[in-house]
């Protein structure tokens, strides 16, 4: 009786030892790897140009563009994953090079895992932009604006320099400060 | 003259006797014309069925709101001698005389059509023996939703009172079937579906006494996405993903088709290597469709083996269009100009180990599942079609072929690469239940085969240097199109798939598409097929029609 038993128990515990054909736990490894496979986006908010071609081609509007304080390049985009299909047109729109600011391709496939969402927030791609990025962003656009704005006056001096015994002769009103001053 | 030229010469008679606006030649098998008055519809239809035509493909309206008029569009078609003529001709806007002649009385496959066409345009077909609305929900009855003043935003606002109102005429039909039906017969109505686990989102009112099937009528429409009204909405490009809805089974023959009318109208020439490329992944999809439909018809005699094998198999096909596009099923493969992405030479790899598996594991399937005793015993004599319904009812693809009717729309009008493609038409005889079954096999392992001479052809191409596999694959689509009109045929898993793609000047997304897709024809059917026969056939005909409610709604 206890012999039987032992030799079911021996015979059922043989196949502990027996690997099992599905070697892969598909939460965390797909079965089929590839390149090209449409998943999470990744969007580079450095290289972003903020031209919009992805929020208009996305058939489902999954996309909305996220204002930034900037004066040029001022949006960036956000994917709503419970809306997006991922039929990364996005992607295949956007013109910058050699990389493409919003990547979908090779993206994560696991994004659902790890339990249920219960914020919709979840199911966003966020664009966390770091505030020392916004700050040099705003120097550098502060520093070429400021730069902008010298040469401008140093051509507008150098023409009235040109021009300037002409314009007094003309009228005597009118003339900007500082083309009086460096008479 | 050849023969061929003597029968559409024919057909040019008959349509220059009558007034028309031009009589032109289109394409190679196809005379587009117009007449002048509305009224002549009925004798030209009439005519042009004494000459062959017997087939109504579909109808199509087509609403000018600038214009104010309404264009309708009839497709005839002569599927043995392959001649096809499109008809126009204009009727006025306004609700109260919008109406036109119908042409069911004499053309049976045009019932559901022009009933489409009544829900979605509100034109009104006199003489149509039962003019109810189709596809769309109650909320939707007497208004005009592919119109293009109709106001989506103003119907949504009320959608709490539309559902309450699509509950209530539930309720009322029940009440009605009630008082109709006699308390103390056996007469009941059934629904089979949408809950039924072979029917999907369809509903079949059974009209019965016992298990006798009296009469069936189908309530359809559970999916509808409006797609026709999606495309309009979206640009050239971004169309694709509504067109590749029609149904995931064979997504990209539907992209196929509408790429090719815009193609048409923008006149862009596409590389030999995207057809050659439409052709590859144009089969597989084919494949993985007529896998599932293969184990829909042994799913509803109640047998999934079938199922879990074909899926086997499937994943093969599937991995190919995944490594290919990114995606299994949902793949947005086809764009106009060519075909989407380029071609690694790994892919191809992966595709020759799907070719092995099926070829390893297709004597097993036939020695099994297609020589089985038990189905041949139940099948063999059930939802016999002849010949004549097919060409009156328009049906199309593997039901057809099954009843031996030689169509094919890669044989017939060759798109892609279809035309270097040796290939001849797979038929059988008695176009019984089984026979459709036996038909989707050998029609997978044609598929196989055209597979193999593309890919072969792609690779000696690639090798000598004529096929650039990363540069070839696109060429630009402008993006504004100039006003104008095509229809482009494929060869769906399905059946044919007829596209009609309507521009405006300057356009930069579809003013309209009309989508006509074969599960429409072939659940139209239903009724005829199962009149008489028990309850228990109704799962295997409706399984052995290899209906998709995605194409059947759209």
């Amino acid at each position: 009786m206890i012999l039987e038993l032992l030799k079911k128990v021996l015979r059922v515990s043989k196949a502990l030892a027996v690997k099992s054909p599905a070697q892969k736990d598909v939460r965390y490894q797909t079965m089929h790897p590839t390149e090209r496979f449409r998943g999470q986006h990744t969007i580079d908010y450095e290289t972003c140009i903020g031209c919009d071609a992805c929020n208009k081609i996305c058939p489902v509007h999954a996309i909305t563009m996220k204002e930034l304080p900037f004066k040029k390049q001022n949006i960036v985009p956000e994917v709503n994953l419970s809306v997006c299909i991922f039929c990364g047109l996005c992607e295949d729109v956007c013109p910058t090079k050699p990389e493409k600011s919003i990547v979908l391709s090779g993206g994560r496939y696991d994004m659902l895992s790890g339990g249920w969402h219960a914020d919709q927030e979840q199911f966003w791609v966020h664009v966390d932009i770091p505030q020392s990025y916004i700050d040099s962003r705003l120097e550098e656009e502060e520093a070429s604006r400021v730069k902008k704005e010298l040469a401008a006056k140093k051509k507008a001096a150098e023409a009235a320099v040109t021009d300037g015994t002409l314009k007094i002769q003309e009228s005597q009103t009118g003339m900007p400060d500082f083309v009086g001053e460096n008479i | 003259m050849e023969g061929d030229e003597i029968l559409m010469q024919n057909i040019k008679n008959i349509l220059t006797s009558y007034e028309t606006e031009y009589v032109e030649d289109y394409k190679k098998v196809w005379i587009k014309t117009k007449l002048e008055k509305s009224s002549d519809l009925l004798e030209v239809a009439k005519a042009l069925q004494e000459n062959g035509l017997r087939t109504i493909s579909t109808v199509s309206a087509t609403d000018f709101l600038s214009e104010n008029k309404i264009e309708m569009n009839y497709f005839f078609e002569d599927i043995l001698t392959k001649r096809n003529c499109w008809l126009k001709c204009d009727i006025p806007r306004e609700i109260e005389n919008c109406s036109i002649d119908s042409i069911t009385p004499l053309f049976a496959g045009a019932d559901w059509h022009e009933r489409e066409v009544f829900s979605m345009f509100g034109i009104k077909f006199t003489g149509h023996p039962d003019l109810r609305p189709i596809i769309v929900s109650q909320d939707f009855y007497d208004k005009t939703p592919f119109r293009k003043d109709f106001d989506w935003d103003a119907h949504e606002e009320n959608i709490v009172e539309n559902m309450n109102m699509i509950a209530e005429s539930f309720a009322n039909e029940e009440e009605e079937n009630e008082k109709k039906l006699d308390p103390h017969g056996s007469d009941t109505i059934l629904n089979w579906g949408p809950t039924h686990p072979a029917s999907g989102p369809i509903r079949l009112k059974v009209h019965c006494d016992g298990e006798d099937v009296i009469s069936i009528d189908p309530d359809i429409g559970f999916v509808w996405r409006a797609l026709e009204h999606l495309v309009t909405k979206k640009d050239f490009i971004g169309a694709i993903v509504a067109v590749e809805r029609l149904c995931f089974m064979d997504n990209i023959n539907s992209m196929v088709g509408y790429c090719q009318a815009v193609e048409e109208i923008a006149g862009v020439e596409i590389t030999d290597f995207a057809k050659y490329m439409r052709v590859v992944l144009g089969e597989v999809a084919r494949l993985s469709s007529h896998m599932m439909g293969m184990a829909g018809f042994y799913n509803a005699m109640g047998l999934h083996t079938v199922m879990m094998w074909n899926m086997d198999m499937r994943e093969f096909f599937l991995d190919f269009l995944e490594s290919y596009s990114g995606a299994r099923i949902a793949t947005a493969a086809i764009e106009p100009g060519g075909v989407r992405y380029g071609l690694q030479p790994n892919m191809l790899m992966e595709l020759q180990s799907a070719l092995d598996k099926f070829d390893k594991t297709k004597d097993d399937i036939r020695a099994i599942f297609i020589k089985n005793p038990t189905m041949k015993l139940r099948a063999a004599k059930l939802g016999i079609i002849t010949p004549d319904e097919v060409l009156d009812y328009a049906l199309c693809g593997v039901v057809a072929r099954a009843s031996g009717v030689k169509t094919d729309i890669r044989i017939d009008e060759p798109y892609a690469a279809y035309a270097d493609i040796k290939m001849d038409y797979v038929t059988q005889k008695s176009g019984s239940s089984q026979d459709r079954l036996i038909q989707i096999f050998e029609e997978m392992e044609q598929s196989i085969d055209i597979i193999k001479q593309a890919k072969k052809h792609i690779e000696e191409k690639i090798e000598s240097g004529e096929f650039d596999p990363i540069k070839d694959h696109m060429v630009k689509v402008p993006k504004k199109l100039p006003k104008g009109e095509a229809i482009s045929r494929v060869e769906w898993a399905r059946g044919e798939v007829l596209m009609h793609l309507v521009t405006e000047d300057k356009a930069t997304s579809p003013y309209r598409l009309k989508m006509k897709a074969p599960s429409f024809n072939h659940t139209m059917m239903l009724n005829h097929l199962l009149a008489g026969e028990t309850l228990s056939d109704i799962p295997l005909v409706f399984g052995s029609l290899y209906i998709c409610q995605g194409d059947l709604d759209r």
